[in-house]
């Protein structure tokens, strides 16, 4: 059984960068300027990912505004629309105002993702994006399109973004669901989620392709996360109990949200590794990835860096040979 | 206008700094933008004799002689004045000598470190502290800034106070966290949330409402920005609210935005010290969707307190016309059934906004006010 490390897609702008954007806004600094230290700061996670054995890399997606920005700014269709509490934090997206059927406009997002904004080759990196059913559920949908529809059609469109990515060597896919598990599909929903993710799956042909879910107990939603056509489905373990875990099919792959980016305590790697043994034994996963339970972009930035070593310590225990156990 | 006529405005909270009491805070020399800054505003609004010494030597390029305290003081002048020339029924000072609603807090406060940023959406930050101690307070706080305020105002002063599940929410939970058994649970985690409300609520806010009480407060804006963060935890808002408010003797409003409040009922209901919502709505009122239909639910609940109403959307530099204001003023006049329970307010503090777009919209929103009172044809009963 392989055990991967790796980030889960936003990590906190360190304070240089949170002083540059503020001075970008009150007209103190320049463009180029913010751009220069976007990439530094992107280089100096990338150091932070090696030193604690995170890999695939991210480079912190540290300039995308919110998970959708890239999408409601470069797509047709979109709108980036009113502040809007995301999920249970303290921490807002600007929703976006979907008016038509959304398209793709070719090559307009590859510049978003982590090969073009820090020094990591894309067959390193994790290309993060948000999950069709997330992202339907968390715009505001004026185009006329059915729920079901929208899911299907966005996981088609994000087929598309994943095929142009795949062309430029990204390797490794992760959708970000939270909604999955803090209001999971039923009936029709359930099946056009599916379906986006066999479009998906399509596109992404051997490449890796996570499915992320967080801020929720997955258990409700384990018969739907089972179903997925994709290498590995991630649980929050602080929401899910691992022992839930029996009900994931056997023979698909695992992940583990082992850090809570809700709290600066430093979890212990003995109990993180206790919980995934848990929950390993009973789903017999053929593949573990381990990363934090949700973007940690809810911590300041040297919160976030001195919980990561929990990361390398736990796989450790689990796979004291070095990545497989 | 008095309080008695239809309509009456009041702001929410913050604004943002000028140049000049920034530079002026940091001792720096004032640049020639921020002078000019300064005296422009100063003819608008008259917040500083300009014959006077010491405002002569500030502008001269002495201000790194000036005293910081001296600063903030014409800051919160500024704003005090900034406010009434806007128009506004009730005034603050634009909350003018404090960082951060947050930060400010819980500064006055034993128990906490502070961390770093955490971003709240865009490019906007706070810094976002643990508590790592048992909550303790000193001495109650802020009582100096209301003195200011009281000694310099001509309206009613309305004093905002961070409340305590915001404090909570935006604060990473270590100390009581560590105290249970086991702090990975969920179940212990919510038994943490709730002590540590209780604690800040009894053991910092409350002293600090009651020695403001006592100064002549009678006005006071509960602010609780984080209560819809986690809807099932409505009753603790409540808690937090009812255990810094017992036993006090004030007009209390709570301040919530960017919340489904639908899913704050019926637990809110039993905030019985509470006499105003104010609570954002224009963020979320567009061409085809009616913000404002959202107050039928205080009809649903039977609960007929006093609504600030949020006209103004802080985060957009659009400047609501008059009418745009009648009209929200109107539709939720419509729903709620009874005008004379409607403050009128931007949805929250204008800090993000420039002092130039922040007048302009709340000068719109005084006379938007005033066409919907005119409308109405004469004064109707008051405010309750």
């Amino acid at each position: 059984m392989e055990v991967h490390t790796s980030l889960t897609g936003p990590f906190p702008r360190s304070e240089a960068l949170v002083r540059a954007t503020r001075d970008l806004d009150r007209g103190r600094t320049d463009e180029a300027a913010v751009d220069r230290l976007y990439r530094s700061t992107g280089d100096e996670l990338l150091g932070i990912e090696d030193r604690f054995q995170l890999a695939p890399q991210t480079g912190g997606y540290l300039t995308w505004a919110d998970l959708f920005r890239p999408f409601a700014m470069n797509w047709s269709g979109f709108e980036v629309g009113p502040v809007t509490r995301w999920f249970e934090t303290n921490t807002f997206y600007r929703q976006p105002i979907l008016h038509a059927p959304p398209e793709r406009v070719a090559g307009s997002l590859a510049p978003w993702f982590p090969a073009a904004r820090a020094s990591v080759p894309a067959h390193r990196a994790k290309a993060a994006l948000p999950g069709p059913f997330t992202f339907a559920g968390m715009l505001d949908n004026r185009s006329g399109e059915t729920p079901e529809a929208l899911v299907h059609r966005l996981g088609r469109l994000l087929a598309g973004e994943v095929g142009e990515l795949r062309g430029l060597g990204y390797r490794t896919f992760q959708f970000q669901e939270p909604l999955l598990v803090t209001r999971p599909p039923v009936g029709p929903a359930a099946e056009s989620t599916i379906a986006a993710y066999r479009s998906i799956a399509e596109a992404a042909g051997d490449a890796t392709s996570l499915v992320w879910t967080y801020f929720g107990d997955a258990q409700p939603a384990l018969p739907l996360l089972g179903r997925l056509p994709v290498s590995a489905v991630g649980v929050d373990l602080a929401e899910t109990e691992p022992t839930s875990l029996g009900r994931f099919p056997p023979g698909r792959g695992l992940g583990f949200g082992c850090l809570d980016p809700r709290t600066t305590l430093v979890e212990d790697p003995q109990e993180a590794a206790a919980r995934v043994t848990a929950a390993v034994d009973l789903a017999r996963p053929t593949e573990v990835w381990l990363g934090p339970g949700g973007p940690l972009d809810l911590l300041p930035w040297d919160a976030a860096v001195r919980k990561l070593a929990a990361l390398p310590a736990t796989r450790a225990l689990l796979a004291p040979n070095g990545g497989s156990a | 206008m008095s309080a008695a006529e239809l309509f009456p405005t009041q702001e929410i909270g913050s604004l943002a700094r000028p140049l000049w009491q920034l530079q002026g805070q940091r001792g720096a020399r004032l640049t020639p933008a921020a002078r000019a800054e300064f005296e422009q505003w100063n003819r608008r609004l008259e917040f500083a004799d300009p014959d006077d010494p010491r405002v002569r030597a500030f502008l001269d390029g002495g201000s790194t002689s000036t005293p910081t305290g001296l600063v903030r003081d014409w800051g919160a002048q500024f704003a005090i004045r900034f406010l009434e020339t806007a128009g506004l029924t009730r005034v603050y000072d634009g909350e003018a000598r404090r960082v951060e609603m947050y930060e400010h807090a819980v500064r006055q406060m034993g128990g906490f470190q502070l961390l770093g940023h955490v971003r709240s959406f865009d490019n906007k930050y706070y810094l976002k502290g643990a508590v790592t101690g048992e909550v303790r307070l000193e001495h109650p706080y802020d009582l100096e800034e209301f003195g200011f305020v009281q000694a310099h105002t001509h309206a009613v002063p309305k004093l905002p106070v961070t409340g305590p599940y915001t404090i909570v929410d935006w604060s990473f939970n270590e100390y009581y966290l560590k105290r249970q058994a086991a702090w990975m649970g969920r179940d212990a985690r919510q038994r943490a949330r709730r002590e540590f409300v209780v604690d800040v609520a009894r053991k910092a806010i409350r002293p600090t409402l009651a020695a403001m009480i006592e100064r002549g407060c009678r006005v006071i804006q509960v602010d609780e920005p984080a209560a819809g963060t986690h809807p099932q935890e409505a009753d603790l808002v409540v808690e937090g609210f009812n255990a810094a408010t017992e036993g006090l003797d004030a007009e209390f409003a709570m301040h919530i935005c960017f919340s489904d409040y639908r899913s704050l009922f019926p637990a809110l209901l039993e905030a019985k010290r509470c006499r105003q919502w104010a609570w954002e709505f224009a963020n979320r009122d567009t061409e085809d969707h009616d913000a404002y239909a959202m107050l039928a639910l205080l009809r649903e609940f039977g609960d007929t307190r006093q609504v600030g109403l949020g006209v103004l959307d802080v985060h957009r530099d659009v400047i609501e016309t008059p009418e745009t204001v009648q009209d929200r003023i109107e539709r939720a006049s419509r729903v709620l059934g009874d005008p004379a329970r409607i403050w009128v307010n931007p949805d929250c503090g204008l800090r993000t906004r420039s002092l130039e777009v922040a007048y302009q919209k709340l000068r719109n929103m005084v006379e938007g006010a005033r066409r919907a009172r005119t409308a109405r044809s004469g004064p109707g009963s008051g405010p309750r």
